[in-house]
């Protein structure tokens, strides 16, 4: 079969179908959000939405919740054809999403949020009773073990989802959009999430799931559809998924690998932590090494401690014991701003809450590090000139996309926060950079931006450290892997150790071999 | 930037919606009154609005941080008490300098004061609602203890004529309001001290871990807020002639409301130095034009209410 007839096959024949969207298009301005774009659903299975940061999958899918409506197309559910949805409408039609950011109230228990606005009562009173008998069923049915009563602020946000997914589910569901609902879950979680996912399906419930992450989408997607710049570019059936085929589609450009060949040329130590544990007991006993020229991965599940060693080091979190030697005096970092000025820079995960004042502009974002810096100010008032040339300097390098100093950093995209957080390290003489999930929730594009210049920085001398929740990247771009449990560092592989297998190994706590020192 | 965008963020700059409405005000006033564009009475207007621009300048640099500082009138009360207790005192008197001697005592006390708050705020990460709600209650008895609950008369003619000071034919508080936003302005688009207002009011963790001392520009909003009121109290004490231990009582919101009429984001991070001067003048010509057309004063006080009110949902599509 040739690739043509392979996406007719996956196209399938018209009755069979929960959903069929043909041709929609919506305008906003001058930007063609979507551009005849058709896409379907049949019930019981699994359709991918795949595609880069701003491609049209969310306008897409906000078509379908009721949220846009279109300019044009036609719009068939359950074999009905509707010109296009409102909220209350696709509800009717028993359409749920779940979004990344969830709407529950964190302060009310799981039954409560459950039927938050749809209260079941009898003769105007609450029937608690009913509502957690129906509560128990749905959670009992998809497997998930949480407690009815517990306040939602406390749960997990693996749990959190579940609770949005029994959301959805208890209004009987029909067509179910998960907008990448494992972009904040560790790989344990996601695995669970997985699990509902085959459920619902089998169930017969159609699933539109929207993610980048290859691994799942080769274990659940029964097709997957790629949109580029507001355009249908093509499905693919099961079969037929490749991943280089897929970044292709996306991309619009042959990617030959994401991962580009990195020349580690290990050179002077300029980092060695030995036994480091933190007051606040997230980090228990970690050692490692660093040299310029490398990059060293740090691998571990959520909350295991290894974002907290980057925080520890760069003065973030205090230190209760081990110690930290920089090319071979030993220090005490007491805080960012004097780790900066011995050219260390850590850049922390989470770009919207820890990392970038997204209200204020590129410029202030990208000298945040440098103000104090004789380039940027003097006598305590800036020198605005250096300022804005020196960061266009940096924006320049890390490709910044659009190249405008004035916008406010909220007003970008995700990869282009990153990179307007990589060029913090950028403005000052930094050598030692500490990355922490560098390129979390950004696209597949932007990644290969952000791994270029990673490249470019360790080949140029730089000591990288990078904490990564990502696997692959972590194994296929580092020199050596650390793997993080509990707060220690478990094992470190080099070489041919650094495999998937063995990094998981060490999660588990059967590590394939404990080295305390470091050797490059 | 699309032109609906653009015009959309036009309208939605505060500094324009500001300008608009003291411009309305202006028209519907002198519709009604004769004397509203008098000289001498937009000099009045200009005078009053500078003690109030200053307190609200002070108060901008808290909110800059997403603080209040609820002591700032009970401060302004207590300066002017202590400056004019130094002025009568035979201590003060007998000083080479006793004016300046006696404004340093009353600045002195602001900077306690602000320190006070700073170090509770940015060291105990405590909501600075509460802080200074605490810290008024104190300031307020001491102001009232020290002065026994009377106004201190008696103060020296030369410290009075502080106030009535013409330069070049320009009262002194005109010169005043200039000067202060232009110190602002300086201060907060041009000192690596404002630039960091701004990215701890924008978001403290971030501002943190890019190496900027949060704690310390937090505290420092603080004690500069408390040591700009301190200056305003002692130049409204020279006006009135008394240290007034309830001089500063209606202060506190006034100057929040002149702040954020005028664009100070109470969110934290947004707004510029000519926001507290646009605010006062918008609260100071509302109130005197008022005045002019013969409005009882609770209704005045309406219309302060829906003033604040509008700019506050105006911050808030602003976001």
């Amino acid at each position: 079969m040739n690739d043509k007839q392979q996406m007719q096959a996956a196209l399938g024949t018209q009755d069979e179908h929960v959903l069929q969207m043909s041709d929609i298009s919506k305008t906003y301005g001058v930007n063609r959000a979507l551009d005849e774009v058709s896409f379907d659903l049949r019930p019981g299975e699994v359709h991918v939405l795949f595609g880069e940061n701003g491609a049209g999958k969310s306008t897409l899918i906000k078509v379908l919740t009721g949220n846009v409506r279109p300019d044009a197309g036609t719009l068939t559910i359950n074999g009905q054809s509707c010109g296009f949805l409102t909220l209350r409408g696709a509800k009717a039609a028993g359409i749920s999403a779940v979004f990344q950011e969830f709407q529950l109230a964190p302060s009310l228990s799981v039954v409560d949020n459950l039927f938050l606005g749809r209260e079941k009562t009898r003769r105007g009173i609450l029937a608690r009773a009913e509502m957690q008998d129906q509560a128990r069923q749905v959670l009992a049915e998809l497997g998930f073990a949480i407690d009815l009563e517990a306040t939602v602020g406390t749960l997990t946000r693996a749990q959190r989802q579940m609770v949005e997914i029994c959301k959805a589910l208890l209004l009987h569901a029909s067509i179910l959009i998960l907008d990448e609902p494992t972009a904040s879950l560790n790989d344990h979680e996601a695995d669970a999430l997985l699990d509902v996912v085959r459920k619902l399906r089998h169930r017969g419930v159609g699933i539109i799931y929207v993610s980048h992450r290859m691994r799942e989408i080769h274990e659940i997607a029964d097709r997957v559809t790629v949109l580029r710049s507001g355009r249908y570019i093509g499905t693919l059936p099961r079969a037929g998924l490749q991943e280089a085929k897929l970044v292709e589609m996306m991309t619009g450009r042959p990617i030959a690998a994401l991962y580009p060949e990195i020349r580690q040329d290990p050179r002077a130590m300029r980092i060695r932590i030995s036994n480091l544990s933190t007051v606040n007991g997230a980090v228990k006993d970690a050692s490692l090494t660093l040299r310029a020229g490398e990059i060293v991965g740090i691998a571990g599940l959520m909350g295991s401690g290894k974002s907290e060693i980057g925080q520890a080091l760069f003065g973030l979190l205090p230190i209760r014991s081990g110690q930290i030697e920089m090319d071979g005096t030993l220090i005490k970092p007491r805080n960012p701003s004097a780790m900066l000025a011995r050219h260390l820079c850590y850049f922390p995960p989470d770009r919207n809450v820890g990392g970038l004042a997204v209200s204020r502009p590129v410029l202030e974002n990208g000298s945040m590090t440098g103000l104090s810096l004789n380039m940027f100010s003097r006598f305590g008032f800036l020198r605005r000139r250096n300022e804005r040339s020196e960061v266009m300097k940096a924006m320049k390098a890390v490709r910044l996309r659009p190249l405008d100093l004035t916008l406010p950093v909220g007003s970008l995209s995700g990869g282009n926060m990153q990179k307007v957080l990589l060029a913090r390290g950028l403005v000052r003489n930094t050598e030692v950079f500490v990355f922490d999930e560098p390129t979390v929730g950004i696209d597949v594009g932007a990644k290969a931006e952000i791994y270029d210049l990673l490249k470019s920085l360790v080949e140029k001398g730089a000591a990288v450290l990078m904490i990564s929740s990502d696997l692959q990247e972590v194994l296929r771009l580092s020199n050596r892997v650390y793997v993080v449990t509990e707060g220690r560092t478990v094992a470190e592989l080099c070489g041919d150790q650094k495999t998937e297998d063995n990094v998981l190994k060490g999660f588990f706590g059967h590590a394939p071999k404990i080295r305390k020192e470091g050797v490059a | 930037m699309t032109t609906m965008q653009m015009t959309r963020s036009f309208f939605l700059n505060s500094a324009v919606v500001g300008l608009v409405m003291i411009a309305l005000l202006l028209a519907g006033f002198s519709a009604a009154s004769p004397q509203m564009l008098t000289k001498g009475n937009i000099y009045n207007i200009l005078v009053q609005s500078s003690y109030l621009m200053i307190f609200a300048s002070a108060q901008s640099m808290v909110l800059l941080t997403r603080g209040y500082d609820l002591s700032l009138g009970n401060t302004v009360s207590l300066v002017s008490v202590i400056t004019a207790m130094v002025l009568v005192s035979p201590w003060g008197q007998a000083a080479g300098a006793p004016i300046l001697l006696a404004a340093l005592c009353g600045l002195g006390a602001a900077v306690l004061i602000g320190g006070l708050n700073g170090t509770l705020v940015a060291a105990t990460g405590l909501n600075p609602f509460i802080v200074t709600l605490g810290t008024m209650y104190i300031v307020q008895a001491l102001g009232s203890t020290v002065s026994g609950g009377f106004p201190v008369s008696g103060v020296p003619a030369q410290f009075m004529a502080l106030s009535r000071l013409d330069v070049l034919g320009v009262p002194v508080q005109i010169w005043t309001l200039g000067l202060a936003t232009l110190a602002l302005h300086m201060l907060l688009k041009w000192s690596v001290y404002g630039r960091s207002l701004y990215l701890v009011g924008a978001n403290p963790t971030a501002a943190t871990t890019a190496g900027v001392k949060t704690r310390m520009v937090t505290a420092m909003a603080y004690v500069c807020c408390s040591a700009f009121a301190g200056l305003g109290a002692i130049l409204l004490t020279a006006r009135t002639g008394s240290g007034e231990p309830t001089l500063g009582a209606n202060l506190t919101l006034e100057a929040i409301a002149a702040a954020v009429v005028g664009g100070i984001s109470t969110q934290g991070g947004r707004g510029g130095a000519v926001a507290p001067l646009i605010g006062a003048v918008l609260i100071t010509l509302l109130s005197n034009g008022m005045d002019l057309v013969q409005i009882d004063g609770y209704v005045q006080q309406i219309c302060l209410g829906m003033i604040i009110l509008i700019a506050l949902t105006l911050d808030r599509f602003r976001r």
